[in-house]
This record gives structure tokens, sequence and C-alpha cells, in this order.
């Protein structure tokens, strides 16, 4: 496999202050990649600087084999920008708008024209084309942003937070979308994101930027695996200090901490994050037992409350995520 | 070409706005309309004589000086006022009439024979110069007609005379074909003698008083330049938001991302300003032209050279351009780009003379007028409408706005923001 991005050390200053502090990544053609990171880490100026909208204050990097500072009107041609803003001329159909953008990418004619159809086609736009863009929902809106990216098929696309502010079912279309895009024409992909959820499901490696620095990356596997096992909750209906230090003895298992107060159960995903810090169930006596390997830990947590005639009252095992990653490099949450 | 597709994208973009159809286009010609109608003391009765009228002093009385006559009511555009000599002169003292055409004592007779005869003109120091020329361009054209009507009937009847005496041998001497010839060496002879030639003149007043007399159109003569000036530079204000909404959306984004250079990006944003401009100039002018005569108000002249006048408005249009670029490239927040821009547009087109003549203007502002492209613009304009001279004539004033335009341009672009 040959990289179709390689960034070398790229630096973004205003004045003093360093929006990108120096990042290096490379983009493997056909991979889809994630840049993960809180607002304001620097994910768009770094995409600004790959895509020629601003100048790089140091460092280089590689499209296709171009350079961006030297060769950036070959790697425009390379390069899709789905802006993490909407785009596009409100008053304008969406068909206008594509047509705009096909010209000035030199389209003409009979492949302008099949362009745009197609574009509207992978957005699923086509019955709605001719309405000007304003009178849109915000996830149509984003879905014609992402159809002007592409009308140029670039080869490798960048996609700024393209589902800011999208309904769960356009959120579908596009995540669908950018997984075809991929799978059916190979399309190698730089996506930027604050859902980890998003990044999980679409991107086959990782980079996690904070404060313009990337901090971790890797693929989501062995991101997770960093922090080795996940936390699990054990909900006992008597609870001592010699069960504690018995589950905190246990192989694979890193700690045992009884919980105080008990409070309602965390409801989804989104929230498994504060559910981390707070116990899920409640019983008489809630212990975290913080894993170095999930599997492992629970049969031997449960095996040793079998062992000492301990009733188990509930259990809640929590997986090792992306979010917790950067919470665990960091001490931030990703987003507020 | 990438350069063309912004511009259409921009002019596609403006003509779906109406509110700024209606700024742009539909104002210009109201305001031109109202301040006309107003100054100009709109003509009661609707159907307004617009001919000039000429007063007419016949010393003859003779056939010739009839067909003189009737040759300039017949010619159109100027309105035959008959006066005796002594009424007209106290009229023309009075600058009750503008002008006096006097048809000399012996014109019929000097005619008939074949001898030359001179048609007075005097021209009142008020009148208007575009008038003066076009009595003048009457009153030669009728003149040159009957000097050739003459000298062919002349010679006609003096062949026929010879022919009538001469003996048959000599009678082929009179063929059609020498007929011919000699017709056509009257027709040149009547190109260069003239029989009827015309002499015009202003009565000598102080020369000063002449000049300003000259350069003081009348109010109403001043609204189309005055307003295809202010209006032309507003279009300045529609380039600059335009360039600001691509950024505050975010396409310029798109569009530096794209393989065009910076030149073509910016080439595209101008190029709709000068589209737009030239429109609003023709919308205007065809008003002035046919709508003020529709109206029965006065139609706004075009002066004598045209070049001149297609140089003047280009200039014109690339100034606003510039300005649009100034503009965009200075203000920082929406309020600047549209309410304070607006306020300063109209500023500038007050300071530099749109809403009046200029000798008006100059009274009251002296030099400061100078200092806005504006005033250079409405300068030559007037001049080249007004006073009807030609591009020798306004060198200053192109040289002026070519000036203000390239440092429009120079500031714009240093200080213009891609990001
Ligand atoms: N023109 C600018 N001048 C000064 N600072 C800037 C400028 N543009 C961006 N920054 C700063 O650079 C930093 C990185 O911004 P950037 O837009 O890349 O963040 P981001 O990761 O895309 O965040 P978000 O998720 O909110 O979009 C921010 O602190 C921002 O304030
Ligand atoms: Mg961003």
């Amino acid at each position: 496999m040959t990289a179709i991005l390689e960034v070398d050390n790229l630096v973004k200053k205003y004045g003093d202050f360093e929006a990108v502090g120096g990042v290096s990544f490379s983009v493997e053609q056909g991979e889809v990649f994630g840049l993960l990171g809180p607002n304001g880490a620097g994910k768009t100026q770094t995409i600004s600087m790959l895509t020629g909208v601003i100048e790089p204050t140091a460092g280089t990097a590689r499209i296709g084999g171009y350079d961006i500072r030297s060769q950036m009107d070959q790697v425009k041609k390379i390069n899709g920008l789905v802006p993490q803003d909407l785009a596009l001329y409100p008053t304008l159909s969406a068909r206008a708008n594509l047509n705009f953008f096909g010209r000035i990418y030199g389209l003409r004619g009979k492949e302008l024209k099949e362009r745009v159809e197609d574009v509207l086609r992978i957005v699923a736009l086509t019955d709605r084309a001719d309405q000007a863009v304003d009178k849109y929902s915000g996830g149509m809106k984003r879905r014609v942003n992402i159809a002007a990216g592409l009308i140029h098929h670039p080869k490798l696309f960048f996609l700024d937070e393209p589902t800011v502010g999208v309904d769960p079912q356009s959120r579908n279309h596009i995540f669908e979308s950018v997984l075809r895009l991929n799978r059916e024409r190979g399309m190698s992909i730089v996506y930027t994101s604050h859902y980890m959820e998003e990044v999980e499901l679409l991107c086959n490696r990782v980079a996690i930027i904070d404060q313009g620095k990337i901090i971790a990356m890797d693929t989501i596997k062995n991101l997770t695996a960093l922090l080795g096992g996940g936390v699990i909750y054990v909900g006992l209906a008597r609870v001592d200090d010699e069960i504690l230090a018995g589950l905190a003895g246990l192989p694979a298992v890193a700690e045992a901490t009884t919980v105080p107060s008990p409070v309602a159960p965390p409801a989804s995903e989104e929230q498994a994050l504060e559910a981390a810090d707070r116990p899920p169930v409640s019983t008489e006596a809630l212990v975290k037992v913080v894993a170095k390997q999930n599997q492992q830990a629970i049969v031997n947590v449960i095996n040793y409350l079998n062992e000492h005639n301990q009733n188990l009252t509930s259990l809640e095992i929590l997986e090792p995520n992306l979010e917790s990653v950067f919470l665990h490099l960091t001490g931030k949450k990703l987003r507020e | 070409m990438a350069a063309l597709s912004i511009a259409y994208k921009d002019l596609q973009i403006l003509f779906k706005n109406r509110g700024l159809i209606l700024q742009l286009f539909l104002m210009p010609i109201l305001f031109t309309a109202i301040m006309s109608g107003a100054l100009g003391s709109l003509g009661g009765d609707g159907e307004k004589d617009t001919r000039i009228p000429v007063a007419v002093v016949n010393l003859d009385g003779g056939e010739a000086s009839r067909q003189f006559i009737n040759g300039l009511e017949a010619a159109g555009g100027v309105r035959v006022e008959s006066y005796s000599q002594a009424e007209a002169q106290a009229l023309f003292d009075d600058s009750q009439i503008m002008r006096i055409v006097t048809i000399p004592a012996n014109f019929s007779t000097n005619l008939d024979s074949n001898h030359p005869s001179t048609i007075q003109i005097l021209n009142h120091k008020d009148a208007q110069i575009q008038e003066t020329e076009a009595v003048r361009l009457v009153v030669e054209g009728v003149a040159q007609d009957m000097t050739l009507e003459s000298q062919i009937l002349f010679s006609l009847q003096q062949m026929g005379e010879m022919n009538a005496a001469a003996p048959t041998v000599y009678q082929q001497a009179f063929s059609t074909e020498n007929l011919q010839r000699q017709a056509r060496a009257q027709f040149e002879a009547a190109r260069s003698q003239k029989l009827v030639s015309i002499n015009q003149r202003t009565p000598a007043q102080q020369a000063e008083e002449e000049r300003l007399a000259e350069e003081q159109p009348r109010l109403e003569d001043v609204t189309v330049p005055g307003f295809a000036v202010l209006f032309v530079f507003m279009t300045a204000q529609t380039t600059a938001l335009s360039i600001y909404n691509e950024k505050k959306v975010g396409s310029f984004r798109r569009l530096l991302a794209a393989p065009i250079s910076k030149v073509t990006l910016l080439g595209g944003k101008m190029l709709p300003n000068v589209i737009t401009g030239i429109l609003q100039i023709v919308v205007l002018f065809a008003f002035g032209v046919w709508g003020m005569r529709a109206l029965g108000l006065k139609p706004v002249s075009l002066g004598n050279d045209y070049l001149a006048l297609v140089l003047t408005l280009l200039l014109l249009v690339l100034c606003s351009t510039a300005m649009g670029i100034l503009i965009a490239a200075i203000a920082r927040t929406e309020g600047q780009i549209g309410g304070l821009s607006t306020l300063l547009l109209w500023g500038l087109g007050f300071l530099g003379g749109c809403f009046m003549p200029l000798f008006l203007l100059e009274r009251f502002l002296k030099q400061l007028p100078m200092v806005v492209p504006h005033y250079w613009a409405k300068r030559a304009l007037e001049s080249l409408l007004i006073r009807g001279v030609g591009l020798a004539d306004i060198g200053l004033e192109l040289a002026a706005l070519s000036g203000f335009i390239l440092l429009f341009l120079a500031f714009g672009l240093w200080k213009f923001d891609f990001d």
C-alpha cells in the first residue's frame, strides 16, 4: 500500500498562538482516516492547510506525491473538500450550486451534466435538486455540501465535521455515502469529528488531536487497548474491606473500590463517560472494578464471589472506547 | 473561463435578489424622472412642443424666402416664429428669444439670378449650445437644398434658351448625355460655391461671462449623468457584499481549495460589477433618451463624441469595481459593508456633484469635490453631454478617474484578506 497523504510536521501559527503545533501523519490509499478532537483542537486548520485554503507556517505535506507548498495546483485536483460550514449559495438551487462548482473544476457540457446527476444520486437529492438550497432542511443542506465536494471525483476526500446539526436519518445516510465512496470508488477519506461513535464506525485509523498536537494515532482497536480493559460495576448485598481486597487481588483486575451513594443507571453510550465515575445500578453496595482485561476480569470476579458465597445483585460492564481513551490521555472529555 | 463561471454565478445570485435589482436599476430611473420633472417644470399639457423656437426676420418677402421658411418648418426640430426686425431685437435683448435668423432683403432676386446671399444667425449668449448647433444644422441643410435647386433650375433655363435659338445641326449638342453632364457639374458647383451661405455669431459679451454661460447647464440636464455616476458607484457595495457573503458562508474556502488562481478568483468577483455597471448605464441612458421623451421631458443629449462617452463610462464602471474591492478589503463587518458604505456612497455622490450641476457645487464647495472620483466622472460627462466637447477636452478628468482606479485597486489588493 502507498500513502496518498503524508503530513510532515505541519505548523500553523497566529502570532504566538500555535493553532497547529507540528502534526505528522499519513493516510494510505483507500483508507478512511479519522481526526478526532475537541473544539479548537486544530482539525479545521490542519485540513485547511492540506487543501490550500491557508498557508502553513512551517512543515509540509505530500498528496499523491505532490508537495503542497510547491505543487498546490496538482494537489488541488486530487483533493475534494467538504468544509465544516455550509459552503453553498443559499439562493441558488442545489443543481445550480453543483453546476457552478463543477465549472470551477473545469467540467463542461455533457460531462458536467453527468457528474451533477451522479453526485445528486450519491446524496439522494435528485428529486429536489431544483429547489433553492435555503429551502432545504439542515440534513439536506449537509448532503448538498458533500455533493459539492465530490463533483470533480477527488481521490482524497476531506470531510470536516460533515454531520454537525444533522438529524439521525440524514446522518446515517451520510455515513452510508462515505462508506460507499470508500468501498465502491476507492476514495481515500480524511474525516474529522468530535463524535467518537462516528469515527469508530467509519475509520480504519484515528489520530486524536488536542491543542494542535496529535496525542495518539493508531487503529481503534489498538487505541482502546491502551486502556487495557474497561470498568465493571458489581452490585453486592454486602461489602467489606476483605471482599474489596480479595477482588483487587484477582488476576486481570487493577483495582476495586466501593462507590458511594447510588444514582440512576446510564441510559446510552453517550453517557457512558459520566457513568465511568458514577454507579449505574442502585443496590445496597456497589463496587467499581477497573479491569486490565475485561473478559478475564469478569470470569475471575464472578468465580471469586461464588467461592465466597456473595450474592451478585447487578453486573454492568463498560467496554473501553475512544471517549475513555481521550479522557485517559488528556484528563478531559471530548465534549462538554 | 473560471472567472466567467464565477461572474455568471454572481449574476445569477444578483438577479434573484429583487430588492437589489430595484435599487440598482429602477431607483436611478425614478430619481432621474422625478428630479428632471421637478426641475424642468413639467410642461402642463403633456403634449409639449419640444421643437426649438427660432425667430425669423424676413427682410426679403419674395418667393425664395417663403420657400426657405417652409423648408425650415418642414425640416422638423425647429419652430419658426416670424417677427419684424425691431420686435425680434427687443425680445432678444430681453433674453426672451435665444436666436434670430435673418433673411436678407434681396434674397429672392439674388437666388433667381444665381447670385450669392448670406443668411444671418444671431445667437444669444445664454443660448444652449446643442440647440444652437441643431438650429445651425437645420438652416444650413435648407440653404444647401435651395442652392442646388436654384442652380439646376438656372442652368436648365439657360440651356433651354440656347436650345430654342440653335439651328438643327447643333441640336445634338443638347443630347441627354450632355444635359446630364451639365447637371452633374452644377451639383458639384452647388457644393463648392454656396449660393446661400450662413453667417453665425454670438454678440460679443465679456469673454468670461460667455464661457460661464456655456458651462452652466440647466438643472434638469445633469440628472442623467449625475445619477449614472451615483448609482454605478453604488454597485461597488454589491461587489463588496458578495465577497463578504462568500467568506461568511464559507464558499470562498471552496474556491480557494479549487484549482483556480487568486487572480482568477478576484477577476471573477469583479466582472459582475463591470457587467452590472454597463447594464445600469445602458438602462439609464436609454431611459434618458426615450423614456424622458415619452414622459414629455427633455431627452438627454449624448454629445458629439461617442467614443469619448463610451471611454468615460467604462472608466466610471471600472472605478466603481475597484472601489468594491477596496470596500471588501477594509470593511470588517456586515454593518460596515451594508449601512456604513451606503451612507458613504451617498455622501461621496453628494460631494462629487451627482445631485446638482457642477458650477453650483463648486460655488459652495470650491475645490473640495475634487477629492472624490464621482466629481471627475460627472465633470467628464457634463463636458461631453452638455458642452458637447470631445475626447481631447476631457483628458484631465479621465486621467483623474484612472488615477482613482489604480489607487483603489492597489490599496484594495494590498489589504485584501483571502482567509
Ligand atoms: N484566523 C485565525 N486567527 C487566529 N486563530 C485562529 C484562526 N483560525 C483558527 N484559529 C484558532 O486555531 C485553533 C484551532 O481551530 P480549528 O478551527 O482548527 O479547530 P477545530 O479542531 O476545527 O475545532 P471545531 O471542532 O470547533 O471545528 C482554535 O483555537 C482557533 O481559535
Ligand atoms: Mg473545525
